[in-house]
């Protein structure tokens, strides 16, 4: 019921954000220098009156707030309006872009985690010893190193050098594989996580540094709270102790952590998409970019604001799941 | 004569730091008798704190229990023995650390600490909590348990018990979290509490409620407390007997009202001085500057010469240990200061010592604004 209010709540809250994302982009896209009918003419020659014909057909006739209605107005009904230069729907082009580029990114976030939070606790547990220091220089490796170089040097060990696993491409998950037996999709699925090793752990380095310090930070502080010590004190088992009443609180930060980097990690995406070949929507707005294809650079950078809002969203309400104290601004 | 609930003998505990080793707790021994009230009076840093975790074994690293005897109803909390090598080590019948968590943690020997605002999780509901903690120190499991929870909170005067069991800490004022920690010690069930400044965190009204409650309950169940404090004041309201601290010692040690009316040691003196008067508010005695570094190196012959009025030159090089000064009831009175005539070192003899003494006389005046007698 809290949960629930402070969802809807955080929602209502997010859409002036959302809206300001779109005008603050279409604004950018719009002042840029280079005219969209100019350039689909690649510098031909032609009349006036197809020039004309052309901007009315896309709008570009009208004033600029009409410009942004309509946009908005479409957008509303999921319309991204049509990319010039490639002559289809913005959406569709995106459609067939975004799968890969979530796979990479969430596949490198569980990554991530599922590493960082136990060598975080290790590293507190084993305080200023061995295990210790060798977290620590693990993480300023990860903090330091450009995640596209980590993805190169991936490439070279595992795919040139040693040969044992793919450089170049993601094989979808979601596509259903010629051998439909079990023994096809159990291929199928080995497939997936090859292809997708090197890329996740090239962009998840990084998130994986830094959450393994702030969790080693987080349980130190933790295990010295006052009521790890009372815990003790009433003979809770060492084991508990650590999973349960130092573990819980010491999260609060590693969530937002989370949240916050995961505009880090989008960032990151696009390169190592390139390094990797993968067709995702870092790529496509790599060649928009080259392309001056503003209607589609425009669509892509909404669908990413979007995103990292919905993240930190989902990041708050993780938040007050575990912390009790959240209220919803309203009350109290 | 019984023996009593706790005996602690020779107790010393250090830290080994970088700068040194800090003696925090240095050879104290004491006792508990079943159903009665011990204080542990003394300034922050006398070792107060220290001396009640080592009771329960829990000292953490760089800290260490080196050496002494703990014994609890017949059991040894903490003993050592020479080894074959000469090498001191734990002795045999001292109990596991196993043991020590099942059958003493809780169980036997509960806590309240000072800070009910930092001692509870604030991830977790109040009555969570509770329940965890009757569950691990009491035959009770799930609905009985809670129902046992519901109870306790009650009985230390929370109201809708009920409906704050499902409620979180950050939801409770700062006297109601102390309520909840000492039904925390209360639910457990065991046969002493230590108390460690609970009520300090406080001000002075709920201070007075949380007294009169643990009066009440300690009553009612017999339990013995360890109540380990600042302030004379809550001393004099609740316990029986008292044991003054200072860096690391025990200086002074009597029934309540003997340590009231028969002051033996000067420090103890000090800490009276700097008592408020009823009418006044209460204000703490001036911390001493610098109180770790001094445990490493603490002052030669009698540890408080360096602040002591009635200092002489033979206290700087005879250490005193506590004696038998007086016997009140079968109790004793034991001081730790030359002064006294169980001393037979020469102090009247001795010469005085030239610097003047005027850290005392800044805290006797800086705390109570009272003249000098
Ligand atoms: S022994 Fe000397 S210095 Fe120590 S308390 Fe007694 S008079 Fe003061």
């Amino acid at each position: 019921m809290r949960l629930l209010r402070y969802t809807i709540y955080r929602l209502v809250q997010s859409i002036p954000v959302l809206i300001g994302i779109t005008l603050i982009t279409f604004i950018l896209a719009n002042l840029a220098p280079g005219d969209p009918v100019q350039l689909m003419l690649h510098g031909q020659e032609v009349d006036e009156d197809l020039v004309r014909t052309v901007e009315e057909r896309y709008g570009l006739d009208q004033p600029l707030h009409e410009r942004y209605l309509n946009y908005m107005a479409g957008l509303v009904q999921g319309d991204f309006g049509h990319s010039i230069h490639r002559d289809r729907p913005v959406r569709d082009l995106m459609l067939d872009r975004i799968g890969p580029t979530l796979l990479l990114v969430l596949s490198a976030y569980v990554f991530a985690i599922v590493t960082s939070i136990p060598l975080g606790i290790l590293a507190a547990k084993r305080r200023n010893e061995p295990a210790d220091h060798i977290s620590r220089i693990v993480a300023l490796f990860g903090v330091s190193t450009p995640s596209f170089w980590i993805g190169i040097m991936l490439i070279v060990i595992f795919s040139v050098t040693l040969g044992v696993l793919p450089s170049s491409g993601l094989v979808y998950p979601w596509r259903t594989p010629a051998d439909t037996s079990f023994f096809g999709y159990l291929a199928h699925f080995y497939d997936v996580l090859r292809h997708l090793l090197l890329p996740m752990i090239a962009l998840g380095t990084l998130q994986m540094a830094t959450l393994m310090r702030v969790e080693r930070t987080q349980m130190i502080n933790s295990l010295q709270g006052e009521y790890v010590k009372l815990a003790r004190a009433y003979g809770v088992p060492e084991r508990r102790v650590l999973r349960k009443h130092a573990f819980k609180p010491a999260q609060l930060p590693i969530i937002t952590i989370i949240g916050l980097n995961l505009s880090t990690a989008l960032g990151g995406a696009v390169l190592i998409e390139y390094v990797f070949n993968i067709n995702g929507m870092g790529r496509l707005l790599i060649e928009a970019i080259q392309e001056l294809d503003y209607q589609l650079i425009m669509g892509i950078t909404i669908v990413i604001g979007f995103i990292f809002v919905i993240g930190v969203i989902i990041t708050d309400i993780s938040y007050a799941y575990i912390d009790p104290r959240v209220t919803y601004g309203e009350e109290e | 004569m019984t023996e009593p609930l706790l005996r602690v003998e020779n107790l010393k505990t250090q830290f080994f730091t970088e700068t040194g080793t800090v003696r925090a707790v240095d050879g104290i021994s004491f006792e508990v008798n079943e159903g009665e009230i011990v204080g542990l009076v003394g300034e922050s840093g006398a070792g107060k704190s220290v001396a009640s975790m080592s009771l329960m074994r829990l000292i953490d690293s760089p800290g260490e229990i080196v050496g002494g005897e703990i014994t609890y109803n017949g059991e040894t909390i903490f003993g050592l023995e020479e080894g074959p090598d000469g090498e001191l080590r734990e002795r045999e019948d001292m109990l596991s650390p196993e043991r020590m968590r099942r059958e003493i943690r809780g169980n036997e020997i509960a806590v309240i600490f000072q800070d009910p605002m930092e001692s509870l999780n604030p991830v977790f509901t109040v009555g969570g909590q509770l329940r965890e903690f009757i569950e691990l120190n009491r035959d009770l499991e799930g609905a009985a348990a809670k129902e046992e929870a519901i109870e306790m909170l009650r009985e230390v005067g929370i109201p809708d018990p009920e409906e704050r069991y499902e409620e979180y800490p950050h939801q409770f004022s700062g006297g109601m979290r102390q309520r909840v920690l000492i039904a925390m010690a209360l639910a457990c069930e065991p046969n002493l509490i230590i108390a460690d400044e609970p009520t300090t965190a406080l001000d002075v009204t709920v201070e007075g409620q949380i007294l009169d409650l643990v009066d009440d309950l300690q009553e009612k169940y017999g339990t013995s407390f360890i109540w380990v404090t600042h302030d004379l004041g809550v001393v004099a309201e609740i316990c029986d007997r008292v044991n003054v601290m200072y860096l690391g010692e025990i200086v002074e040690q009597a029934p309540v009202d003997e340590l009231f009316y028969e002051t033996s040691h000067p420090y103890t003196n000090a800490l009276l001085n700097s008592m408020p008067r009823p009418d006044r508010t209460v204000d703490e005695l001036e911390p001493i500057e610098g109180m770790m570094p001094e445990a490493i190196n603490p002052p030669s012959g009698c540890r408080f010469h360096p602040r002591c009025p009635d200092a002489k030159e033979v206290c700087t090089r005879v250490h005193p240990d506590p004696k038998v000064v007086d016997t009140v009831d079968g109790d004793p009175h034991r001081s730790a200061c030359l002064k006294r005539d169980a001393f037979d070192v020469g102090y009247d003899e001795s010469p005085p010592i030239d610097a003047e003494p005027d850290v005392v006389a800044a805290a006797g005046s800086g705390a109570g604004g009272e003249d000098d007698e």
